[in-house]
């Protein structure tokens, strides 16, 4: 019976500039701080043992929100507060507002960012405990063990990424801008996600979100996020729509689901494309995110009632953009 | 591994500390400081109790890291009494027993602290926004509410 | 009678403190941050604390190893159970567990060694250098894996791991049940639930080697029970010990037991030589837990069509965890409180209280009657329902005229929930909207009672049920010592208003020293409700004892008798004339021959207050019990399960509401505490290790989700209680989740007979009603088919 040492220990550099972080970054075991409010709980339970905790807060270009007529760039350290009380933004990406308002609660959103948002980590009932508690089960696969709790046969993990702005930044068609020691990238927001709890970023390591761009919207956009209490609760499932509604049938629909798997899900809306947005639309589109998503036994609650909900928050979302 | 000189204005005063790189701001601000007002009810971001305001914004102290407070500033609960009176909302918490036991008080204070200051006159449902991250074992929130309204209106009245 | 307090009142129009609303006398340091909790306190030299704990559920403690520890730089002390003299419990004939566990683990979690060290870094390195040889013995975690045959015993002298047995039986129940138009039987279960309390444990306990002497400070509501514990467990004499305590944020039943971290804090600073601070985390407290133990409930009861309760039978069965704790008080106040709400003549009442692998259940604010109180008000509304009464009419055939002798002879001196049930029927518009409401929205009423104060404490030696003292001192200045713990109820407030308003003096004239063992008179502590109604009526009596030496004095300086005397407080006058003399003038003149007057008051509970004679009579016996009746409003969405409560409004008979913005604050605390059992929070366990020991998997509701909570205080006079109050932070806790699944039933028609009731249940539910109504759908169209065939071949 051991118990990890949970003070941790780390050097704390505070960057000037993405050049300094993403030359920091190059070190092996850094970590990139943000708003901490993911990272920093993650750190007292011992979750992560850095070496270097690279803070962005003080890089003055991240931090801003730039249009070029209804386009937008959205720089990495922009808090959800401030993101969700931009009237521009909830006018022009109602679902990305939303998701920014529905996270945590105020303080979370005074603190935390978008880029920490989009890479926090993902989340599980036997990862997310004390140390002694993850001692007290011999870890996991994704730390420090080698099975899984929530599904002891497979060599997966399928902890539950839980951020609520991808989705609706998936369902907008964001782009990102991924600095490195070796230069700037841009990659689809959904590209970010690997279906891996233990992995389930797809940057390289040393690699940095500097900024997501946003189109122009293609219609009308909303989120919807399931949870028990009224604030504070991470999503039981989250669901994200853009939607154009061209005379009397939909044209156009992407739907992505966030807190249901390692990844946020795109359900396929082939079947609704081309429909009236009715009661029957609206189920088959229920029925069709009850068949993409799969959470697993990862919540206190249970999976099933998280698939459930996310077709109904589904369905009802898309009546709601249609009327 | 590292330590450094951190500096920072705590309720308006200037100071310059070592603090050790991994240190959290709640414990920056109740041993190395002293001041004791910021609670802790949870293991990390769950309950409020330790909201203080950094730039005038809430801020749970208990997950920030006093490294990242460089040159920022940063009010607790002891900041509002001037001269040891109470501030408005103190004395609204006070009279209309939106403390209880009192221990998530000062989390529950400061977040409505930086809600008045934003807005003077919020409705309920602002009111209810603002404090959602602010647990609260006793008073089943009533005149929490009540407090802050109060509060609201002895502001008003000042104005006047 | 509510003694003499008309006395002075009569002819004098002094400062009426009792009745009005008062902020706390300790507020101003809550709300400026000044109020120093126990991880407040200053202790520079202070070493940290820790505990290890067992991740093993069940097993024989092999060995303990610790010299690797005790080597290691910076530590200074490390304990295990053989430090100990002996184990603690709260209830004198069930002290099973030791503070660092013995021989055997029982729970994960369970703490087994201990260590104090220069910092933190040094105490966990110490930890981790502990090496426990534990051989594993198969556990159990469910009540019912604990009583099947075979199962392995926790504690060998229990067999069949049942902790404690009740059969009771009053009155002739089959003849009750033959006697009823409708009889009903209902299996409910309900999970476990904690307090809660947002202060984490703390403990700082310092040791003087060279006097032998012992204080502690920590986050206690019973610090003289503490007292006991840590002189027993540490063979201390009682004299050596000191216990203070400090602001204490929250408790509700959490810390009405002695707990293992303060008994271990204590340990350590005695082996260390020093002064140690335990600070713990939120984990631990759920590990600590004793909480509201899982229950299942089967009841039946019998109606007349008029809605009279002819029989009542009820079985229950706690999962009481690890250890004893109150656990016999818990069993036994399930049983007891059946009594005592309504008119009830036959009740036949069967508990078992059962040992299992997990960590322990206690006591928890409305302690044994939440659950069996919720099993009995939604039976009876689903019965109601059958007979088409309405709620109210029905609870109004059941109603209760005091005095009046339960048939478990408890006594009811006091109880106004006719007119309980009159203010709510009206606050909520009930006649008006009850079965009006669209569709998803649906009204629930429930009633409820509580006790003022247990009136045989567990820890009991006859002595009087509370004692206060009163210091008047040279400066004019009245001290009110008292060994009750406020730990945000307001019982400082409440004692210094009762004192302030038989001394007819302003409440600044009166300051509060209050739990400390060196300088307070004992005191059980904060549980059952009893600070108002025992200790109340103690200063009441220190205050009367006061005033009578005060006019004593006043009538010889002024050379009157007494009797002319006119006691105004802040001066006195002699009947009919213009004659006065000045409170300084007083106080100089009584305490000219005596010097620093202490007087004292005491309470003890009338013997036909303290329960029958036969077993475990004693719980639930109280001198005055508090009635409530609230309705809940919903809106549940029958798509995704979500109940939301858009109101409650609450009745609530505290017999005489000494201060109103307290009460009223109590009981907006304890309804909206019922209401987090009811619809969101629950422990849980995977193979006995807590999986919500958090406060995002365990959750506590937020403002958000919080409803208006509407209070009228009812008052009722009850003839014990001083200036004639009740209690009024516990009894309108257990009407809240009946009243919202009534309400959800009036809402869908969905009877919920599991609780919490979270979206997942509730949906569950939802779907699981649909499949049931397709299905007799599908029946009846056969049916009606076939029956077509046969009438038209
Ligand atoms: C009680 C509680 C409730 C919460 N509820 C929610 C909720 O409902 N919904 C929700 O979405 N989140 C929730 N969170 C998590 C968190 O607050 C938010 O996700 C927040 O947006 C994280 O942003 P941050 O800036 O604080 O991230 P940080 O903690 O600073 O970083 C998070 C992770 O992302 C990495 N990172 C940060 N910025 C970048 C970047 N620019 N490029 C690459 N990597 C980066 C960090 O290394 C770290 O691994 C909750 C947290 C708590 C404690
Ligand atoms: S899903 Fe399995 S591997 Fe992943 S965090 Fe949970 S228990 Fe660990
Ligand atoms: S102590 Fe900081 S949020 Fe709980
Ligand atoms: S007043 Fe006790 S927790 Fe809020």
């Amino acid at each position: 019976m051991t118990i990890d040492a949970t003070t941790p220990r780390f050097e704390f550099r505070r960057a000037a500039s993405v050049g300094e972080a993403v030359q920091w970054l190059a070190t092996p075991g850094a970590r990139v701080h943000a708003g901490g409010t993911d990272l920093v709980p993650n750190l007292r339970r011992g979750l992560e043992r850095p070496s270097i905790v690279v803070d962005i807060g003080g890089i003055a270009g991240l931090a801003g929100i730039a249009w070029r007529d209804d386009a937008c760039a959205i720089g990495a350290t922009v808090t959800l507060a401030r993101l969700a009380a931009d009237a521009r933004v909830a006018s022009t990406y109602p679902a990305l507002a939303e998701a920014a308002a529905a996270v945590g609660a105020p303080a979370h959103r005074s603190a935390g960012t978008v880029g920490g948002n989009l890479c926090a980590d993902t989340r599980c009932v036997h990862y997310n405990q004390g140390a002694w508690w993850r001692g007290a089960v011999g870890g996991c696969l994704k730390r420090g063990g080698d099975v899984c709790h929530v599904a002891p046969q497979g060599r997966r993990c399928h902890a539950a990424f839980c951020g609520d702005l991808a989705p609706a930044l998936i369902a907008l068609s964001a782009e990102l801008d991924v600095a490195s020691y070796g230069g700037v990238r841009r990659m689809a927001a959904v590209d970010l996600y690997r279906d891996d709890g233990a992995a389930h970023l797809a940057l390289l390591p040393g690699e940095l979100v500097t900024a997501v761009r946003l189109p122009p919207p293609d219609g009308v956009s909303g989120y919807r996020k399931a949870r028990v209490r009224g604030s504070i609760d991470f999503p039981l499932a989250g669901v994200a729509i853009a939607l154009r509604v061209g005379q009397r049938s939909i044209e156009r629909a992407i739907v992505a689901v966030t807190g249901v798997g390692p990844r946020p899900v795109v359900v396929g809306t082939e079947a609704i494309v081309g429909r009236r947005v009715d009661d029957e639309t609206a189920a088959l589109l229920a029925t069709r995110v009850e068949q993409s998503v799969k959470p697993m036994r990862t919540t206190a609650t249970p999976a099933a009632y998280r698939r459930q909900v996310a077709g109904v928050l589904a369905a009802r979302l898309l009546r709601t953009l249609a009327a | 591994m590292g330590t450094r000189l951190l500096e920072v204005t705590v309720n308006g005063r200037t100071r310059c500390d070592a603090v050790d790189d991994a240190t959290l701001l709640v414990d920056y601000l109740r041993r190395s400081v002293g001041l004791t007002g910021t609670k802790q009810g949870c293991d990390g971001g769950e309950c409020g109790a330790c909201t203080v305001l950094v730039d005038g914004a809430p801020r749970l102290a208990c997950i920030t890291l006093a490294a990242s407070m460089a040159g920022r500033s940063i009010e607790t609960i002891e900041s509002l009494a001037a001269a040891g009176r109470m501030s408005p909302l103190q004395r609204a918490f006070h009279e209309h027993l939106g403390a209880q036991c009192g221990y998530c008080t000062p989390g529950m204070i400061m977040s409505a602290e930086a809600l008045l200051r934003r807005d003077r006159a919020p409705t309920e449902d602002a009111i209810r926004a603002a404090l959602a991250g602010n647990l609260c074992r006793c008073t089943g929130y009533v005149k929490i509410v009540e407090s802050v309204q109060a509060a609201s209106r002895a502001l008003a009245e000042g104005e006047r | 009678m509510s003694s003499s307090i008309g006395a002075a009142s009569a002819e004098a129009s002094p400062p009426r403190t009792v009745g009005h609303p008062t902020p706390l006398v300790d507020g101003v340091d809550k709300v400026t941050g000044r109020a120093r909790y126990t991880a407040d306190l200053p202790h520079a030299d202070a070493l940290v604390g820790m505990i290890l704990r067992s991740t093993v559920a069940h097993g024989t403690i092999v060995g303990i190893d610790v010299s690797a520890a005790r080597a290691l730089p910076g530590v200074r002390a490390v304990v295990t159970g053989d430090d100990f003299a002996a184990p603690y419990g709260v209830i004198p004939i069930a002290q099973n567990e030791w503070p660092l566990a013995r021989e055997r683990v029982r729970y994960r979690g369970e703490p087994i060694a201990a260590v104090a060290a220069d910092d933190r870094a040094s105490a966990e390195a110490a930890l981790a250098a502990i090496v426990a040889d534990i051989a594993p013995l198969s556990p159990v975690f469910t009540a019912q894996d604990a009583l099947a045959e075979g199962a392995p015993l926790l504690h060998r002298d229990k067999a069949g791991n049942v902790e404690r047995e009740v059969a009771q039986d009053f009155g002739d129940v089959d003849a009750g049940f033959a006697a009823a138009d409708l009889v009903r039987e209902r299996r409910f279960h309900y999970a476990e639930v904690a307090h809660g309390q947002i202060e984490r444990n703390a403990a700082v306990a310092s040791f003087d080697p060279e006097r032998g002497e012992l204080t502690s400070r920590s986050t206690t509501q019973v610090p003289y029970y503490l007292h006991l514990a840590i002189a027993r467990c540490l063979g201390l004499d009682r004299a050596q010990i000191r216990i203070t305590k400090p602001f204490v944020g929250g408790g509700f039943g959490h810390r009405v037991e002695p707990l293992n971290f303060e008994i271990v804090a204590a340990a350590l600073a005695r082996a260390a030589g020093a002064t140690v601070r335990v600070e713990q985390s939120r984990e631990d407290s759920f590990l600590t837990h004793r909480g509201r133990p899982e229950t299942d409930i089967r009841l039946r009861l019998g109606l007349r069509a008029g809605g009279e309760i002819t029989a009542v039978d009820c079985e229950v069965i706690q999962r009481g965890g690890a250890y004893a704790g109150y656990g016999v008080v818990t069993i036994l106040y399930a049983g007891a409180l059946l009594h005592a709400l309504y008119r009830v003549g036959a009740v036949r009442y069967r508990g078992l209280r059962v040992y299992t692998n997990t960590p322990p259940s206690g006591a928890m604010r409305g302690h044994g009657a939440v659950d069996v109180r919720h099993a009995f008000e939604a039976l009876l509304d689903e019965m109601g329902g059958e007979l088409g009464l309405d709620p109210f009419a029905l609870r109004r055939a059941n109603l209760i005229e005091p005095p009046w002798r339960t048939a478990n002879d408890l006594q009811v001196n006091s109880c106004a929930l006719a007119a309980c049930l009159d203010r709510v029927e009206e606050a909520s518009g009930w006649r008006e909207r009850r079965g009006k409401l669209p569709r998803g929205r649906g009204l629930g009423l429930a009633c409820s009672h509580y006790v003022s104060g247990a009136a045989k404490p567990v820890q009991w030696s006859g002595e009087p049920h509370a004692v206060v003292n009163l210091k008047l001192d040279f400066d004019g200045s009245i001290t009110l010592l008292t060994g009750a713990a406020d730990i945000g109820q307001g019982s400082s407030t409440l004692l210094t208003q009762v004192a302030a308003e038989t001394l007819c003096l302003p409440i600044e004239r009166i300051r509060v020293v209050a739990a400390d063992s060196a300088l307070t008179p004992k005191d059980n502590g904060s549980y059952s409700s009893r600070v108002s109604f025992m200790v109340g009526n103690a200063a009441l009596r220190a205050a009367e004892a006061l005033r009578d030496t005060l006019v004593e004095a006043a009538a010889r300086t002024l050379g009157v008798a007494a009797t002319e005397v006119v006691w105004q407080g802040e001066r006195c006058l002699v009947r009919g004339t213009d004659r006065e003399l000045d409170f300084a003038s007083v106080v100089a003149a009584a305490l000219a021959g005596t010097g620093t007057l202490t007087v004292k008051g005491v309470w003890t509970t009338p013997s036909e207050m303290q329960g029958g004679r036969f077993r475990g009579a004693a719980v639930g016996s109280t001198a005055g019990f508090s009635y409530s009746a609230q309705v809940v409003e919903v809106a549940v969405d029958e798509e995704t399960g979500a109940v939301s409560v858009e109101h409650v409004w609450v009745a609530h008979d505290c017999g005489f509401a000494i201060n109103p913005l307290a009460a009223t604050g109590q009981v907006q605390g304890a309804v909206w505490m019922g209401m987090g059992q009811a619809l969101q929070e629950e422990t849980q366990y995977h193979e006995g290790l807590a999986l919500r020991p958090n406060f995002l998997d365990y959750r506590i509701p937020t403002i958000a989700e919080s409803p208006p909570i509407d209070v009228t205080l009812v008052d009722s006079l009850d003839p014990l209680g001083p200036f004639g109050a009740k209690e009024a932070s516990e009894g309108s806790l257990h009407g809240f989740a009946p009243a919202l699944t009534s309400a959800i039933a009036d809402a869908t028609g969905i009877r919920l007979m599991a609780l919490p009731a979270t979206p997942d249940r509730v949906l569950d539910a939802i779907v699981r009603r649909r499949r049931e109504a397709r299905l007799e759908s599908m029946r009846a169209n056969r049916a009606a088919a076939a029956a077509g065939e046969r009438t038209n071949p």
